[in-house]
Order: C-alpha cells, then sequence, then structure tokens
C-alpha cells in the first residue's frame, strides 16, 4: 500500500527533558522520524521542550516549537498549525500521554486531528493493566496471577491470597516509577501507600512474585496490512526483579530452545493484533520459569521504547524510521532494508555477533538512597557493545561504563558499596556494582552453581564468565614477555582489555600495546549487516574482534576526521554532548570530509549509522580509539566535544602521534592545571576567587584559614562537580574531608574563596586563534554556589548592565586568546560587588551549547567544527555577536530526586540534574515560567504556599513573600518565619515543625494542602526538618524552591502569566544562520 | 595454537581437542579445534543464519552431502534435546561454528551438542572465523570442501577435495529415504514439546508420505493437522500408493539436485490428477519436475529462517524458514494466460515482478494445465510456491513446519487438509490467525481455576 495522500501536515510530539527511564533514545527515533517523514513530503510540527535534542533543530522539522510538553500548550500549537495527523509513538511515555489526554479531552476531535500509529483504544489495551489482562485471557497467553488495590486494605487482601512476595506497579507511572518487591507486611504497606499517590488512577497492581525468572524482550514491528516481524530478541542477564533498564541484557536471547522461541514469536505477534498497534514497533516482555518453561506476559509498550532505540544499534534494523513511514500508509515489503538497499525491511534481521547492553547508574551522587536494583529503573544510561561472543562483548561493555573498570574485574579497581556489607550480601543483592562482584565471587573460587543458587542468574552466562576469570588468573603475575601471540589473542577474544593485561603482568598498558602488536596481534573490524553476512551490505556499521585476518574496513581516499563521541549518560554529561559530536559531524560532512564517529552509546544520535559516513561502535578507552586510528587513518580527530570521555584521551593520543584538531592537549592542560591557569589570569589581568589547595587535613584547615570562610571544597579528580562542596568554617571543612574526600598527598584538595550571593554567568564562544565569537552570555538565576548544571539560566542576561557584559566578552576574548583555544570555550564567571571574577574556562564544549544555540539562532558546534578544521570565523558571515534579541529564552534543569528516596534535595556544588528544558518568550518571567510547567510543575491559582527559611534568608524573603501573598495565595510558615514575615507586616498561619508534633508541615504536605513550598537549607544541617521536608515534596510531586532567586524568579513569573495568556513560538519564527 | 595458550584453553570450559581443518576446493583454509567426532568428511559447504535451532538445522535429511556452517557464532548455548532432532540418523557432512558451548543451560536439555555430535560421528570444527567464510561463499558461490582432524596438511586436503564428487547430479535422496513404509501417528509426537503445543487433532485423513528425506516436524506437522500419516520409500511406485486409497498424498523434502530424483517424480506425474497432492521444498520441486520445468542451482542456496515470502494471493508476507540451493525456474514451466495474469503477457524473470502488483500469474502447462505462481521470495525474486489450478495439488520451496524458525507458514498445513476436503480456496487463510493454531502458551486464570478445582 502507497503512502497516504490525505495527510499533509504531521505532528510529532517529543518526549521532553532526559530523565530516568527517558532518555536520549527518544530524540533517536524523534530525529528519525522527523527526516523519513520530511522526505516523504510531508509538512513536519514537532513540539518538545528539550533544547539539547537533534530533533529540535530548526532544519529538522517544519515548525519547532521548543514549548511545555502539556495538553495546553500541545493545543496552541495544534490550534495555530493545524495538522491532519498526530504521531504519538515516537515520544517515549510523555507522548503517549499527552495524545491520550489529548484525545480524551476532545481537543483531537475539535481540530479533526487523526492518531496515526497507534489508536486511543490500543494505547489504552496495552498500558491499562486490566484491559491487558483481559487481552491476554483471550489468547490464552498467561500474565501473572493478581489483582488491583486501591487502598493499602485491598493490596493486604489480595497478598495473602497470593502469598509473598508480591510485585507491586503502580498504573500509568513512567518507566515503573513507584514500583517495587515487597518481601512482607511492612514493605507492602510502604510500596502500595506511595504507589497509589504517584499512579494517576490511583491504583496499584498487585502480583504473584515471579522473582528469579529469566526475563526477555521482543522488539515487534507489524504494518497495517497485518504483516509482523520481530527485529530482536532480548535475554536479560539479571533475571525477573530488576527492571530491563537496569538490567544488563544480551541480544539476541541465548539460552531458548526454537520451539522456546518460537512460541515466544507467535505470541508476541498475537499480542500486537490483539492490543490493536495498527502499525509501528513495539515491545513485549517476557518471563519464563527457568525450571520447567512456563512463559508469562509481564507487559508490552505500544510504542517505540528505550529497547527499540537499542534493538536498532543492536541488528542495524532503523526501527523509528520503520514505524514513521508505516504510520503513513506504508507496508513493510514496501520499505527497503536502509542497510543492504537490496532486499526488503519485512524479514527478520540476523546476526552473527552479540551484543551486550550494560547500564550507568549514578548511585553515588544520591547518597543516601538504597542501591538495590528493582522494579523501579534508577540508571541513568547506558551502554552497549558488540563482540563475535557474549565474552567479548561483556568486557568491551564494561570497559565503557566510564567508571574506572577496564573489563570484567582483574583492573586493580576496588570494588564499590557499602563497606559494612558482608561479601556473600555484596554478591546476591543487585546493585550497580554487583557484575563486578562477580568476578570476584568466581576468582574466590565460588562455583558457577553457588552463584547461580545466589543470584538466579542463568549458569550459561556465569560459565561464560567463569571462563573470562579462569584467562584472567591465568595471566596473573605471568612476565609480559612470556605471552605469546596465541596466548595474547586468547586473551582478546575472552574480552580483556590491554589495562587488563597490563594489570595482570604488572606492566603498563602502552607496554601491553607495543608487545601485542610487535607480535601481530592486532583487531578485524567486521560490519552489522543485519543479515549475517547474508548479502552484500552498503553501511559502514563496524566492531571490533579478534577474529581472524579478514577485516572489512580500508581508509577511504578522502580527507577523514574522526569524532570520538561522549559514552554513555551519566549526571553531569548527557545528551548535551552528543549533540554537539552529531553536529561536527554534519558540518565536516558537508564541507567534504569523510566523518567516522565513534561512540558506545546506544541511546544517541550519533550512533545512528547514517549519522556519519562510518560509525565504529567500540568503547572510549585509548586501546580501543588507537585501534581504529590505526586502520583508518584519520587526518584528525575532534576530542573536544564529548565532554570529558575524549578529552582525557587527548593527552595519550597526541602522545601517540595521532593529530588532534582544533584546541590542542597543551592548551587544554593550561587551563585545566589550577597554577598554570592562575599565572594566565595574573598575567591577563583577570580576577578569580582565591585559591589554594592542601595535601593533608592539617594543611587543608591552614589553607581555609588564609583565604578565608565560605570555602567551595572539592577532590582534585572532578567529573559534574562530584564530591564538592560548599564550607561555612573549620568544623564543617573537617567534617567534610572526614566524610566526602579522601585526602592524601595523592589526592590533594582544592579550596576556592566561595563568593557568596554572587551572580554567576556562563559565556560560551568560539575561538579561531585570531578572533573570538561569543556564542551566548547565560546569567543564572541561582547564585554562585550552585552547579552551573543545575542552574537554570537565562539569555541574554536579565539583569547585567550592559557595562558588565562588555566586560566578561572582553575578558573571555582575551582569555579564549591567550590559552590558544581553536574551537569551543566555556567560562564561568561569578559577579559580586560589579566585580568579574572567573572560576574556570574549558577550551572545550559545553553542556550549554546546544541550548546557546537554540537560543540565538547560531548553531555554535558547527562554526566550532568548521574553526577546528580551518576555517575563519571571519569567512563565514556569522551575525554580529553584539546583536540585541527580542526574545529571552530560559533554561531549567531536571532533577530526578523522585527516583532515590532518602536523597537530599538541595542544589549545591555536585550536579545531580539529568536533563534540561528550554522555555522561550518575550520577556524573562514568561519564558522562565514556561520552563516550569515543562519540568512538570503545575501550581494552582490559589492555596496555601508554605514558606521556611534559614536564618541569613529571613530578611530577603519579605518582598517574596509579599508578593505572593499579592497574587492571593495563604503564606504559612513556620515559627521563625513567620515571626519574620509577621514583622513585616505580612498575614501568615504558623505550623509545626515534623519533631513538635501533629499536626505539623509534613502532614499538610502529604493532605495535599500545600501548592507551593519555599525552603532554604540551613548551612550544612541537611539532616533536620528541612531534609523532611523537602523530601515530603518530592514524594508528593509539591513544587518547592530551595533558593530565594528561584522563588523570587517563580512569583514574578506568575504574576505576569496572571496578567496575559503564554503565546507559543516556533524556532524558525526566530532569527536562525544556517551554518 | 601454542602450548600455553592451550593450557590455559584447557582451563576453562573447553576441553582439550586437536586442531581441525577445512579446506575450500578453491584453496581457501580455515583452521580451529575439533568440537564433535574426529574424522574426514567431505561435502559442498554452505551456511545457515538462523539465531536459534541449531539442532533442528543439523538433522535434518536434506543437509545430507553438506558441510554447514552457522553464522551465529556461539551454538551449542541450550545443549541439546533429542526429541528436537529432525531425523534419527545424521546426514549432513560436517559442521562449522566460531565457539561451541560445552556448557549448556536448559531446562529441556539432556547432554551437550559436543557429546551429541560425537555420539552421532559428525565431525565438527570451533574457532573458524565463520563470518569470512560465509562472505567467501556469498562471493564464490557454494563449493567443495572437506573438513579432517586427521589430516592437517593444506596441500593433501586440497587434493582430496578436487577429487570428491560434486553435490551436483548426485542422487542423495535415496541415502537418507527410509528403507520400508512405515506408520506415524500421534503416539510419535515428542513428550518434551507438550509444554507449548496443543493435543492434535483427531486423525481424519489418510496421508501417504514419500519420504526423500523427511524431517520429522514435517510427518508432526500432519499428525496435528489431522492427518493419519504412512511414510514409504522415495522411489515407491504411484500404482502401489493409489492402491492404498490415501486422502492425500505428501512429498517431502529432501536433499541435494532434484534432477537426479527421477525415480520420485515420475511417480509424481501419475500421482497428479489421482490424488490430493502437496509438496514441501524437494515435494515441490518434483512437482516442478514432474510439469517439465528448468530447475536452476542457486548461487549460496537459501538456507536460514528469516526469508520474506509473499502469498500474492493474500498480498500478506510469511518470514520463513528455509533450506535449498536449487530451485524451480517459473518462466519454464509454460506461456502466461493473459487473462489470468492481470493482462501481462511477457515472463519477468525477477517474480518480485508480481509482488510489487500483488497479481498471482497463471501459466498454461503442457503437462497439468494452468499453473499458478503462489509464492515469491522478496530478498531474490525465486519461486516459492506454485498451485496447479486444473488438478488438486500445490507446493512450497519453504518449510511450513520450520524447525526451525518462524511458524508464519503453518496455515499452509491446514490448506492441505482444505483440499483433500475439496475445498477450492483452500489457500485464502488469515495467516495471523493461524498462526496461533497448536500453540500452548500456558494456563489462563480461567482454566487454571478449573485444574485446581477439579
Amino acid at each position: 500500500m502507497p503512502k497516504r495522500e490525505d495527510l499533509h501536515t504531521i505532528l510529532i510530539i517529543g518526549s521532553g527533558p532526559i530523565v530516568i527511564g527517558q532518555a536520549c533514545e527518544f530524540d533517536y527515533s524523534g530525529a528519525q522520524a522527523c527526516k523519513v517523514l520530511k522526505q516523504e513530503g510531508y509538512r513536519i510540527v514537532l513540539v518538545n521542550s528539550n533544547p539539547a535534542t537533534i530533533m529540535t533543530d530548526p532544519g529538522l522539522a517544519d515548525r519547532t516549537y521548543v514549548e511545555p510538553i502539556t495538553p495546553e500548550f500541545v493545543e496552541k500549537v495544534i490550534a495555530r498549525e493545524k495538522p491532519d495527523a498526530l504521531l504519538p509513538t515516537l515520544g517515549g511515555q510523555t507522548a503517549l500521554n499527552t495524545a491520550v489526554e489529548l484525545a480524551e479531552s476532545g481537543v483531537l476531535d475539535k481540530y479533526g486531528v487523526e492518531m496515526i500509529g497507534c489508536d486511543l483504544a490500543a494505547i489504552q489495551r496495552g498500558e491499562d493493566r486490566k484491559l491487558f489482562n483481559e487481552c491476554m485471557e483471550d489468547l490464552g497467553i498467561e500474565t501473572a496471577r493478581s489483582g488491583y488495590a486501591y487502598s493499602v486494605e485491598d493490596a493486604e487482601g489480595i497478598a495473602d491470597e497470593l502469598g509473598y512476595p508480591v510485585v507491586l506497579r503502580p498504573s500509568y507511572t513512567l518507566g515503573g516509577a513507584g514500583g517495587g518487591i515487597a518481601h512482607d507486611h511492612d514493605e507492602l504497606v510502604r510500596i502500595v501507600s506511595q504507589g497509589i499517590e504517584l499512579s494517576p488512577a490511583g491504583e496499584v497492581l498487585v502480583e504473584e512474585s515471579i522473582e528469579g525468572w529469566k526475563e526477555y524482550e521482543m522488539e515487534v514491528m507489524r504494518d497495517r496490512a497485518g504483516n509482523g516481524i520481530i527485529v530482536c530478541s532480548i535475554e536479560n542477564l539479571d533475571p525477573m526483579g530488576v527492571h530491563t533498564g537496569d538490567s544488563i541484557t544480551v541480544a539476541p536471547a541465548q539460552t531458548l530452545s526454537d520451539v522456546e522461541y518460537q512460541r515466544m514469536r507467535v505470541a508476541s505477534l498475537a499480542v500486537l493484533e490483539k492490543v490493536g498497534v495498527e502499525t509501528g514497533g513495539s515491545n513485549v516482555q517476557f518471563a519464563v520459569n527457568p525450571v520447567n518453561g512456563r512463559m508469562v506476559i509481564i507487559e508490552m509498550n505500544p510504542r517505540v521504547s528505550r529497547s527499540s532505540a537499542l534493538a536498532s544499534k543492536a541488528t542495524g534494523f532503523p526501527i523509528a524510521k520503520a514505524a514513521a513511514r508505516l504510520a503513513v500508509g506504508y507496508t513493510l515489503d514496501e520499505i527497503v532494508n536502509d542497510i543492504t538497499k537490496k532486499t526488503p525491511a519485512c524479514f527478520e534481521p540476523t546476526i552473527d555477533y552479540c551484543v551486550v547492553k550494560v547500564p550507568r547508574f549514578a548511585f553515588e551522587k544520591f547518597k543516601d538512597t538504597d542501591d538495590t536494583l528493582s522494579t523501579r529503573m534508577k540508571a541513568v544510561g547506558e551502554v552497549m557493545a558488540i563482540g563475535r561472543t557474549f565474552e567479548e562483548a561483556l568486557g568491551k561493555a564494561l570497559r565503557s561504563l566510564e567508571d574506572g573498570h577496564a573489563g570484567f574485574g582483574a583492573d586493580g579497581k576496588a570494588l564499590g558499596g557499602r563497606v559494612e556489607e558482608s561479601f556473600e550480601s555484596h554478591v546476591s543483592r543487585p546493585t550497580a556494582e554487583r557484575i563486578f562482584y562477580l568476578a570476584e565471587a568466581l576468582r574466590r573460587g565460588w562455583s558457577v552453581e553457588r552463584i547461580h543458587e545466589a543470584t538466579g542468574i542463568d549458569p550459561f552466562f556465569l560459565t561464560r564468565m567463569a571462563d573470562i576469570v579462569t584467562v584472567e588468573e591465568a595471566l596473573r603475575n605471568m612476565p609480559l614477555d612470556g605471552i605469546d601471540a596465541d596466548t595474547f589473542r586468547l586473551a582478546k577474544r575472552y574480552g580483556l582489555s590491554d589495562v587488563q593485561i597490563a594489570y595482570l603482568t604488572n606492566t603498563s598498558e602502552l607496554m601491553v600495546r607495543t608487545c601485542r602488536k610487535a607480535l601481530g596481534v592486532v583487531p578485524t573490524f567486521k560490519t552489522v549487516d543485519t543479515c549475517a553476512g547474508e548479502f552484500e551490505s552498503e553501511t559502514a556499521y563496524h566492531y571490533k574482534t579478534y577474529d581472524a585476518e579478514a577485516t572489512e574496513v580500508a581508509p577511504g581516499d578522502r580527507k577523514r576526521v574522526m569524532i570520538l563521541g561522549a559514552g554513555p549518560n551519566r549526571i553531569g554529561q548527557g545528551i548535551e554532548f552528543d549533540y554537539c559530536c552529531v553536529h561536527a559531524s554534519y558540518a565536516l560532512s558537508a564541507e567534504g570530509y569523510e566523518t567516522i564517529m565513534v561512540n558506545c552509546n546506544p541511546e544517541t544520535v550519533s550512533t545512528d549509522y547514517d549519522t556519519s559516513d562510518k560509525l565504529y561502535f567500540e568503547p572510549l578507552t585509548y586501546e580501543d580509539v588507537m585501534d581504529i586510528v590505526d586502520v583508518e587513518k584519520p587526518d584528525g580527530v575532534i576530542v573536544t566535544l564529548g565532554g570529558q570521555t575524549p578529552l582525557k584521551l587527548a593527552g595519550a593520543l597526541a602522545k601517540a602521534g595521532v593529530p588532534i584538531m582544533g584546541t590542542q592537549p597543551e592548551s587544554i592542560d593550561l587551563a585545566e592545571d589550577r597554577d598554570r591557569f592562575s599565572d594566565i589570569m595574573d598575567e591577563l589581568g583577570i580576577a578569580y576567587p582565591a585559591a589554594g589547595m592542601a595535601h593533608t587535613a592539617d594543611e587543608a584547615v591552614e589553607v581555609a584559614h588564609r583565604i578565608g570562610y565560605p570555602l567551595l571544597v572539592r577532590p582534585s579528580y572532578v567529573l559534574g562537580g562530584r564530591g564538592m562542596a560548599v564550607v561555612y568554617d573549620a568544623d564543617h571543612l573537617k567534617r567534610y574531608m572526614a566524610a566526602a574526600a579522601k585526602i592524601s598527598p595523592d589526592h590533594p584538595i582544592y579550596l576556592d574563596r566561595f563568593l557568596e550571593s554572587a551572580v554567576e554567568v556562563d559565556l560560551d564562544a568560539v575561538c579561531d586563534g585570531d578572533e573570538v565569537y561569543i556564542g551566548d552570555v547565560l546569567e543564572h538565576i541561582e547564585e554562585a554556589g550552585i552547579h552551573s548544571g543545575d542552574s537554570a539560566c537565562c539569555t541574554p542576561p536579565f539583569s547585567l548592565s550592559n557595562a558588565i557584559v562588555d566586560q566578561l566578552r572582553d575578558t573571555a576574548t582575551r582569555l579564549a586568546l591567550r590559552l590558544g583555544t581553536v574551537g569551543l570555550i566555556n567560562i564561568q564567571f561569578a559577579v559580586k560587588d560589579q566585580t568579574v571574577y572567573v572560576i574556570e574556562a574549558n577550551p572545550r564544549a559545553s553542556r550549554t551549547v546546544p541550548f546557546g544555540s537554540k537560543a540565538t539562532g547560531v548553531p555554535l558546534a558547527k562554526v566550532a567544527s568548521r574553526v577546528m578544521a580551518g576555517e575563519k570565523l571571519a569567512d563565514m558571515g556569522l551575525p554580529s555577536d553584539r546583536r540585541a534579541f527580542d526574545h529571552f529564552s530560559v533554561k531549567e534543569a531536571v532533577m530526578p530526586f523522585g527516583r532515590f528516596p532518602g536523597s537530599d534535595v538541595v542544589l549545591g556544588p555536585e550536579m545531580k540534574s539529568t536533563g534540561e528544558v528550554m522555555g522561550i518568550a518575550d520577556s524573562f518571567p514568561a519564558a522562565y515560567y514556561k520552563t516550569q510547567l515543562a519540568v512538570g510543575y503545575d501550581i494552582p491559582d490559589a492555596g496555601n504556599v508554605f514558606i521556611s527559611v534559614a536564618d541569613r534568608d529571613k530578611r530577603s524573603i519579605v518582598p517574596i513573600a509579599r508578593d505572593i501573598a499579592r497574587l492571593g495565595y495563604q503564606l504559612v510558615a513556620t515559627a521563625g518565619t513567620a515571626r519574620a514575615l509577621k514583622a513585616a507586616g505580612l498575614s501568615c498561619t504558623v505550623v509545626k515543625k515534623i519533631h513538635e508534633g501533629s499536626p505539623n508541615i509534613n502532614e499538610d504536605i502529604a493532605d495535599g494542602k500545600i501548592v507551593f513550598m519555599i525552603n532554604t537549607p540551613f548551612g550544612h544541617e541537611t539532616r533536620g526538618d528541612g531534609y523532611e521536608l523537602r523530601s515530603a515534596a518530592v514524594r508528593h510531586g509539591v513544587p518547592y524552591a530551595t533558593t530565594l532567586s528561584a522563588a523570587q524568579a517563580l512569583a514574578t513569573a506568575m504574576e505576569v502569566v496572571r496578567q496575559r495568556t503564554l503565546d507559543v513560538i516556533a524556532l524558525q519564527d526566530l532569527p536562525q544562520w544556517g551554518i | 595454537m601454542s602450548e600455553l595458550s592451550e593450557s590455559i584453553l584447557e582451563r576453562t570450559s573447553k576441553p582439550k581437542r586437536e586442531p581441525a581443518l577445512l579446506v575450500l576446493e578453491d584453496g581457501t583454509v580455515f583452521r580451529g579445534r575439533a568440537c564433535g567426532a574426529s574424522g574426514e568428511v567431505f561435502g559442498e559447504a554452505c551456511f545457515n543464519t538462523s539465531l536459534e535451532g541449531y539442532l533442528e538445522v543439523l538433522t535434518d535429511p536434506s543437509y545430507a552431502g553438506q558441510i554447514i556452517t552457522m553464522t551465529y557464532p556461539q551454538i551449542g548455548n541450550y545443549g541439546v534435546n533429542p526429541e528436537d532432532a529432525q531425523a534419527k540418523k545424521l546426514a549432513l557432512r560436517g559442521l562449522v561454528v566460531r565457539d561451541m558451548c560445552y556448557t549448556p543451560s536448559n531446562w529441556r536439555s539432556t547432554e551437550t551438542l559436543p557429546e551429541y555430535l560425537t555420539r552421532n560421528g559428525v565431525v565438527a570444527v570451533e574457532g573458524v572465523d565463520t563470518r569470512a567464510l560465509v562472505r567467501h561463499i556469498r562471493s564464490a558461490g557454494a563449493m567443495r570442501a572437506v573438513l579432517s582432524t586427521i589430516d592437517l596438511d593444506e596441500k593433501s586436503l586440497l587434493a582430496k577435495v578436487k577429487a570428491s564428487p560434486s553435490i551436483v547430479g548426485q542422487n542423495l535422496a535415496e541415502t537418507v529415504s527410509c528403507m520400508a513404509p512405515y506408520h506415524f501417528d500421534a503416539s510419535e509426537l515428542p513428550a518434551s514439546k507438550v509444554f507449548a503445543l496443543e493435543p492434535p487433532a483427531a486423525p481424519e485423513h489418510k496421508v501417504i508420505a514419500y519420504d526423500c528425506g523427511v524431517k520429522r516436524s514435517i510427518l508432526e506437522g500432519l499428525v496435528r493437522a489431522g492427518c493419519d500419516v504412512t511414510v514409504v520409500p522415495w522411489d515407491t511406485p504411484a500404482e502401489r500408493v493409489l492402491a492404498e486409497h490415501p486422502d492425500g498424498v505428501f512429498l517431502s523434502n529432501g536433499p541435494g539436485d532434484p534432477e537426479a530424483v527421477a525415480a520420485t517424480y515420475e511417480q509424481v506425474g501419475k500421482l497428479i490428477g489421482n490424488v490430493p497432492v502437496f509438496g514441501i521444498c524437494l515435494g515441490h520441486q518434483m512437482i516442478s519436475c514432474a510439469a517439465g520445468a528448468d530447475i536452476e542451482k542457486l548461487k549460496f542456496g537459501h538456507r536460514g529462517g528469516n526469508h520474506p515470502v509473499m502469498n500474492l494471493l493474500t498480498g500478506r508476507v510469511e518470514i520463513t524458514a528455509q533450506n535449498h540451493g536449487f530451485g524451480c525456474v517459473f518462466e519454464s514451466l509454460g506461456p502466461l494466460v493473459p487473462e489470468l495474469s492481470g493482462g501481462v503477457t511477457e515472463h519477468a524473470h525477477d517474480l518480485r515482478f508480481w509482488a510489487e502488483r500483488k497479481i498471482a500469474p497463471v501459466v498454461d502447462n503442457k503437462r497439468f494445465g494452468k499453473i499458478r505462481l503462489t509464492h515469491v521470495n522478496l530478498n531474490d525474486g525465486t519461486c516459492e510456491g506454485i498451485a496447479l489450478l486444473d488438478e488438486p495439488a500445490f507446493s512450497v520451496q519453504y518449510h511450513p513446519e520450520a524447525s526451525p524458525g518462524p511458524t508464519d507458514a503453518h496455515y499452509l498445513f491446514t490448506a492441505f487438509v482444505r483440499l483433500m476436503d475439496g475445498d477450492e480456496s483452500y489457500l485464502d487463510i488469515d495467516i495471523a490467525r493461524d498462526r496461533l493454531a497448536g500453540w500452548s502458551f500456558g494456563r489462563t486464570p480461567a482454566e487454571e481455576k478449573e485444574a485446581v478445582n477439579a
């Protein structure tokens, strides 16, 4: 069937900010959809609040709205753009939920918008457990035995019938939020009461436990002619009980016999038909009892999912692209397989390699939360690795994680986790670190049976792991020159890295590499081709393996540039860097370069096989990158766009003679080495906060005394502000050193004078060596001391004077030139008492580049890439960087606290946010308000606003409280704050603190009596009432502000919004410079 | 391998094994380690792209005379359940894998694959760069090969392989057919699959199956569809078969060159018109040969579980299991009948021409009258199925019994039963609904309650 000609304009909804459970995989799928539907000649309208996405690049859709993904705002877009159809299946749960609301409220009918890809009834059958279970019963497919609870009492009754443990799943929550396993009555009560609150339907499914069963996923596609295919099967290494997003997973399924697999295949196809997924991709999850093969369906997602992205990268089959084409009427047999370009897409990919995905966690950021993995997803990112065997792929995946591991054990990296916990418990309890405890248990001689007993992990995987450990132990303490070529090859085939071999032989990675290559042990490169080599493939999507000599890659004859990606998403390094890498690829491709992408993150656009001319799906380690350099011999390597990951390779690569493009490692070091950097600032006459360094605790106290409190302290190795804190006195400093940072002569700590109440400013610029182009100047809302990644910011600056901005520009220009920057540079300033201080300068892409590019219409990463390739800014026809803007753009961070019960929600120097949203409007308050809506804050027009602030804030809170009262809210405050308010003539109700007995503020929050909360932390008292309050607010979804500046901004915003309605703005209506 | 690497490998789950050598007739050499029986075997080198179902592949009698390479690198992961085997006696010559699993894991497994191979005398090698081998066969075509654990001299093996017979012109069917007729009914259905499959339909049709190397799951498929099956040797005279007054005759799959199996297709010519006939794979080629069609040898064959085939009558695509190196040339069956072929008068060699237009063309065949093209392979436009319009007979080149592979084409067994019942539109079946037939997914809560109450 050909494509539909009755549709002209199609609305696509994105997935919004990166949050746990919904990350950049939806940028990948949404970008693919926009691309192909535009190619098909449709007019594309896009709504997505996330500026760091490729899909919101103004060139990808015809009309791009970076607006809150709420029914209200999407309706405004519909009213203006009059789309014929809405495609809701490519923007994750957010898009699906919004589409459902629009359909149910009659908006789609009102404007005559047809939902394509999946209709409302099908979404409901897929998402509503009751309807879903009925469908399954019709098909004769088993679901776990269960019942619905609308109260704790309901749940108790059902659990008594099923017996403990029981699994609890709140309906309609993202990534299983609020779910968990209850092993006893207490746990049941705790999880159910939370779950009922979190579920929009106030409903929790209580289910028999199938914990310990094997878990599988099937990625299915269907067209409107009824053709159905399985794109990929996935087997979870972690058995049932761990959310699939938190599990290590393997593709294809490893331990199913044909009859079991085919039964699951038929069931998956039947589920799609029954649920009524007319076209597109879906994901169906099963549990299989390892003892008797009993198969139970867990759930299905009637949309493209995180697993779809993984399956696409694992097989080369572009699920999102195909889903978009199917939605507009094509059938699978009419679509050509993108990879072979010869065969139809109506087939089931077959692969001749093994794929392992390992999730990346960030528990170190949320210290007091339970790190046990459960049915509620907590991973912030993931890596994927391809090898010819499971062993090889596992080793690669584990060294891709960027957490210091070099493979499956045997790398000298200390095991993490709680110190007080027994080794046995570390093995049996699923955690982020568990996989490494498995290696250690095997090394200690635990049998496969014993580990299987303790973990439920299939013996197939454990035996493979035991073999890896056997090979590792055989190499331990061997002289490096005793290892012959065959043995090197053997070690490599079991997935060992050069770093591991170096550790085992007490040598260095470079020596291992030299020896290995001297013996002729070099990898070969194979191709991902969807067909296991049966047909020729046109697409250069490669992976490395230690197979025989047959390699499938050779350098091209054009000028080649290699772009090193950002690796797994984690807090501090997310989609923003992938965006920059993708832009580099686009820009340099347009300049005639052959572009070669290296990355290991399956969620990204950069690892889409058609983003660059060649894609290497490989870890970003020295060894893996150098192996690719050896075969591709690139003319230049870009290391400054992928965040810390490639940056920390820069020095070693340069030393190995690899041509680094743009800013040289020497310049990077100049900016990072604090002493050298201070010298430069002194030389240029630039002010910076007093600073010092200490190697011992006593020295630290001494240095602190010299500089003066408060101080910003941090360990010498920093990523995303990890381990940073503001300390107010010597006691506090000592406590910090005891708890957060190990101080030793090898690991000094840095102490900086903390500029309290200073305004922080970020500036992104591009320097070509002669000239500097200021891309954006971003004024932070929160004052200095809050990590810039967690702070909201606005461009152009809303409160800084022209004189100050000029000074910032001048300082940035001098600094960029002096550092020898060629490409991007990000500088952080603090402005206090009209003095500009430089806090730090990073001659590389920053997190704010995508936001800045969207706000100003100048694609900075593309400009920078061309500069790195040798072009001059003067030749690019850029608009003046001093031009005035008619609009304000605000960026707000999105916090994951809801996922980490127990961790404090106060913002500080350590970054904790996972993503960001953007709001655009003609005034700062209006733009700011949009961002608050986009992160999910929806503050009612009236109600109680609770205020409790630290003593130092008691004076400044008064005008804010006055604004809030004027807007018609009732003020509620604790005794101390109430006194300050009343003294200023404001009426307010006094409420008890938690420890003052009942009724207290915590109960009010739980009862939904508070619509907004302002609570600033009391210095370092993080475990007092404030902590309880903020946790309660997160738990109950009450909007809150923990800084006065944020509270002020919000109050102003509410006032502005009261006066007029907010309009939507398309990026295409703002000035854009196509570079 | 060096002594050191051998000694390390021995400490893993892999036992010490002797080296093995695979030499192709063009001189290409692959080295590895033995992982099955020891010995020296000759055959045609080919590959199968199924991700799972290795046991069904290597026990398929159609692999007689061949050395099969599995493209998925790790084989043996879920062990062996002998009831999954497609024949009692293994017919393939040798097996090539990238990595053999000695420590499988699956509740249905009773032994490891290496044990099974050794017990059944199958020479196997692991450690081969199977992707390089596959790419070589893809570009150079299927060719003769030798796999040896005895002679490790490349030159000597190359000389031997050049002297070995080619698969073309060999009658391999007679080597794998049964010697005497036997009965196959519901009592033969394997107990180890009961967990996944419904009980069979009542036996209401008497079917005689020609065994040219029949896969067990085809017989199981017939029984499940309600057939009472008598299996007869490949060259059983048609007269003897017709004397039994069967409701239908089934023509099985089988190995090698169909033109060498004259004793079967000569009988087929006598059967058609007298009894409903259904053929699978070689059986399809038997009907084609009986109709006087040309047979072509495919460059490297279709072997795997992911080939898309369009049913031209419904426009629906089936994902199919395939295993054949020869194929019927549709245009050689006769000139097109334009009024039954959408007005088209000239044959298109690439049959995807018909798939794009969703037309099932009809030719006028000298022997059997009108023959319709019913199924086309969407990967390469080859003929996958035909139906005789003037006689009750149809056949497909691919494997509706799957085993291993997707079961989308299960409806063809249903179609055969409908043909025997005299249903004119016997092929017009909803794939999706039929695909569910015969599977048992487990007990529904209602059934569970019933079972508990009982």
